[in-house]
């Protein structure tokens, strides 16, 4: 690849004659190496799980976090740089919560979508009074799911500030072959107990260590209960269902 | 010589101004100057805007509906407090080709709102040459968000406006004022005239807007201004009339008021009497 | 020997940028309908500068707004209410809720704290679930869902009028019966036209003309009693609710 770059490689905001971004492809490069992420939709509520890569036995498992909560009928799941993911799920809490402040409602899951995504844009040079928010893309896809009036909706963004709605939607390292298997389990009418043990599977294929309630994270957003991620108790209640 | 006009005091002493027109030399530091008798010459540099005030003025302006259009009237006096200060002063503005803005209140600000409608006109118009032209309807919105934002700056400008026109057939006529308040009416009138010429106004109007011809409207408007002039010591017997019409709009010269005096001699008080 | 100071000295007026151009506002919530009134008389002091401005203005299908106070402020505020709600379209692909708007005008109106807009404000119209409401406001945004309010010129006059027919304060209710939580649209009509035509005999400020808006809730016909007065529908994006035009002269006196 380096035997290609050109000087479209340099600014961020210069398009290759072909019309590319290729910092913004790089940025989406980075998340396929990062850990991989699922999540499911159900006519219940969001299901979202991760794979925490515990690469020593010294490391405390608990402290890696990959699954955040953006509001208590919004949550979202992240792979790639998982720092960057930071700045963005703090702007998606302050955006929820200015909705909330303003208009006396839970915002909708696009909404806080598409702020988030309005975020992603914000980076390149600084134009002069105006101050760009980052120097580069943001290495990190999310994953965002949350319950409003329209119903549980899973929503997936990535560094070129895009955003889909998705019934299953894998990412991350292994996410390719994640992706065909959740196209052939995933089917309408879900319970949310059958979604959360599609997704442990789903991870277990595609994990190289063996899965255990301190390598993954399982998290959920249902109308009636809104976000809360799974304690290890109740995740290896799960894991022992599969 | 005193080359500075705010120095030069006020024209007339009056313990009572209704037209707020307060002596000019005062402004910002009446106290002081006034006590020590100095001549202060800062008061420009010191002045701030919420201290401002009319000093040459425009009284009413009068306005009505008639079959073909709008019917406007203004005097040609802009007065130095109570003094007659300059006698030839249009106060009817035409704006675009299907509006006039008529104006009392101070006469600078007023110069100040034609040279930026004239050139709102100019940007709107002339340039951009979209095929949009300016109707009295946008003239007065225009005009009436420069008035409230000046208004909420603390800085108003110092006027009561009659807008009128006729633009794709249809009459229109708004007020608005230095603090932003706007209304429509079929008669309007500003200033002393909305005390004393609007009863004539709405009583001879009211209900006949369609059918009023531009005789009977230019006779409703000169018996309006004549009352005016005999009550409104701030007015003047010479004036103008603008007609808005499909064929656009037509400012008059000056004309003179008719006007008879002679019943002031059997009031008692008023004319030579013996007793 | 008289003071002299005042006449030797004039004080300066400050600029006073409010006006307190007088008329009447009022609105009732019933089960499923909500009617908003305002008169249209303008005036400033003795002076009645027209016979025909708006006080009442539609916001969305579900949504009527009437502002009463000072009348430049009123017309900028329902202005930027009106380009607030036309933002929350795009970017939610949705009408603001009825109490989301509420909200919205009281961050609005507190948002001037220190230069309020010097409008009283009356909302009116349908909530999510489907009942009539109205939120009342005061200038800086204190704000509460109410089943009736009137505000303006005859605020006094008529709020102690409503509490007795709305509330039916001050009623006691034959043995064995009770009062209804919410009165049928035409009693409610009775009771707005009797409220303004009362105000314009008692008040100066209030007269000229009158306008209702009802909104309807879903699903809801207007009775015939309403029908016979012959409102004008204004038109709607979709088959929820339905918003009417009634109007009526007042005395001009």
């Amino acid at each position: 690849m380096f035997l290609t770059r050109s000087e479209y490689d340099r600014g961020v905001n210069t398009f290759s004659p072909e019309g590319r971004l290729f910092q913004v492809e790089y940025a989406i490069e980075a998340i396929k190496l990062g850990s991989t992420t699922v999540g499911i939709r159900t006519p219940e509520g969001v299901v979202l799980g991760v794979e925490k890569r515990v690469q020593s036995p010294l490391l405390e498992a608990s402290s890696i976090e990959k699954i955040m909560e953006i509001d208590t009928h919004l949550g979202c799941a992240m792979s790639g740089l998982t720092a960057d993911a930071r700045t963005m799920v703090d702007h998606a809490r302050v955006t929820s919560q200015n909705h909330a402040f303003t208009f006396d409602e839970r915002i909708k899951v696009e909404s806080v979508t598409q702020a988030v995504c309005d975020l992603a844009l914000r980076f390149g040079e600084s134009v002069h009074d105006e101050d760009a928010m980052m120097s580069r893309p943001f290495g990190v896809a999310l994953l965002i799911g949350g319950v409003d009036e329209l119903g549980p909706q899973l929503y997936h963004t990535d560094p070129s500030g895009t955003f889909v709605r998705y019934d299953a939607k894998a990412i991350g390292s292994g996410s390719e072959a994640a992706q065909s298997e959740l196209q052939d389990k995933w089917h309408s009418q879900m319970t949310l107990r059958e979604a959360q043990v599609l997704v442990l599977r789903v991870l277990k294929q595609v994990m190289e260590e063996k899965l255990d309630q301190h390598n993954v994270q399982l998290a959920q957003v249902t109308t009636d209960k809104g976000f809360h991620i799974l304690d290890e108790r109740a995740l290896k209640e799960v894991i022992d269902t599969m | 010589m005193d080359h500075f006009p705010t120095n030069w005091g006020r024209p007339k002493y009056d313990s009572f101004d209704t037209h707020a027109t307060y002596p000019i030399h005062n402004r910002g530091h009446a106290q002081s100057a006034a006590s020590n008798g100095a001549v202060q010459h800062t008061h420009f540099s010191h002045s701030k805007s919420a201290l401002r005030q009319p000093i040459v003025t425009g009284t009413s302006v009068l306005a009505i509906k008639y079959k073909d259009g709008i019917m406007m009237a203004a005097d040609n006096l802009a007065s130095y407090g109570s003094l007659a200060r300059f006698k030839g002063v249009q106060r009817l503005h035409p704006v675009g080709d299907y509006t006039v803005v008529g104006a009392s209140g101070d006469m600078s600000d007023f110069q100040y709102l034609q040279h930026i409608l004239d050139g709102l006109v100019i940007s709107e118009e002339a340039n951009l040459q979209d095929g949009h032209t300016l109707g009295p309807a946008e003239i007065h919105e225009y005009l009436s968000q420069v008035m409230y934002q000046r208004r909420t700056k603390m800085d108003p400008l110092w006027n009561s406006l009659l807008v009128g026109g006729v633009k794709d057939g249809k009459r229109f006529l708004a007020f608005v004022d230095l603090l932003g308040v706007t209304y429509s009416a079929s008669t309007l009138a500003t200033g002393y005239g909305a005390y004393i010429a609007q009863p004539l106004l709405r009583k001879a109007v009211e209900g006949r807007e369609d059918t009023l011809t531009e005789h009977e409207a230019r006779t409703i408007l000169e018996d309006a201004l004549r009352v005016l002039f005999y009550r409104d010591a701030r007015s003047i017997n010479q004036y103008q009339i603008a007609t808005i019409t499909a064929n656009g709009a037509d400012i008059s010269g000056s004309l003179k008021l008719e006007t008879a005096w002679g019943f002031a001699e059997g009031i008692r008080g008023y004319g030579a009497q013996t007793q | 020997m008289p003071d002299m100071s005042a006449i030797a000295n004039p004080q300066q007026r400050q600029f006073n940028p409010y006006a307190e151009n007088g008329g009447t506002i009022l609105a009732v919530a019933g089960a499923d309908f909500t009617v908003i009134a305002g008169d249209t008389r303008q005036s400033e002091g003795y002076s009645i500068q027209t016979r025909y401005a708006s006080k009442v203005f539609r916001l969305t299908d579900r949504a009527v707004l009437a502002v009463n106070g000072f009348a430049a402020d009123g017309n900028m505020f329902v202005k930027k209410v009106k380009q607030r709600l036309e933002w929350y379209r795009h970017n939610h692909a949705k009408d603001m809720p009825l109490r989301s708007i509420a909200r919205l005008i009281q961050t609005m109106l507190y948002a001037q704290r220190f230069f309020p807009y010097y409008v009283y404000n009356i909302l009116g119209g349908i909530e999510e679930d489907g009942t009539g409401a109205v939120y009342s406001f005061d200038p800086v945004g204190s704000y509460e869902r109410e089943a009736c309010r009137a505000a303006g010129a005859a605020q006094s006059l008529l709020q102690p009028f409503l509490d007795n027919q709305i509330y039916f304060k001050n009623q006691t209710a034959a043995r064995g019966y009770s009062h209804p939580a919410h009165l049928p649209l035409p009693d409610v009509l009775s009771i707005v036209i009797d409220s303004f035509t009362s105000a314009t005999e008692r008040h100066i400020e209030v007269g000229d003309g009158l306008e209702m808006y009802i909104v309807m809730a879903k699903g809801q016909t207007l009775p015939d009693a309403v029908t016979n007065l012959l409102p004008e529908e204004l038109p709607s994006t979709g088959d929820g609710e339905r918003v009417f035009v009634l109007k009526r002269d007042l005395k001009k006196d």
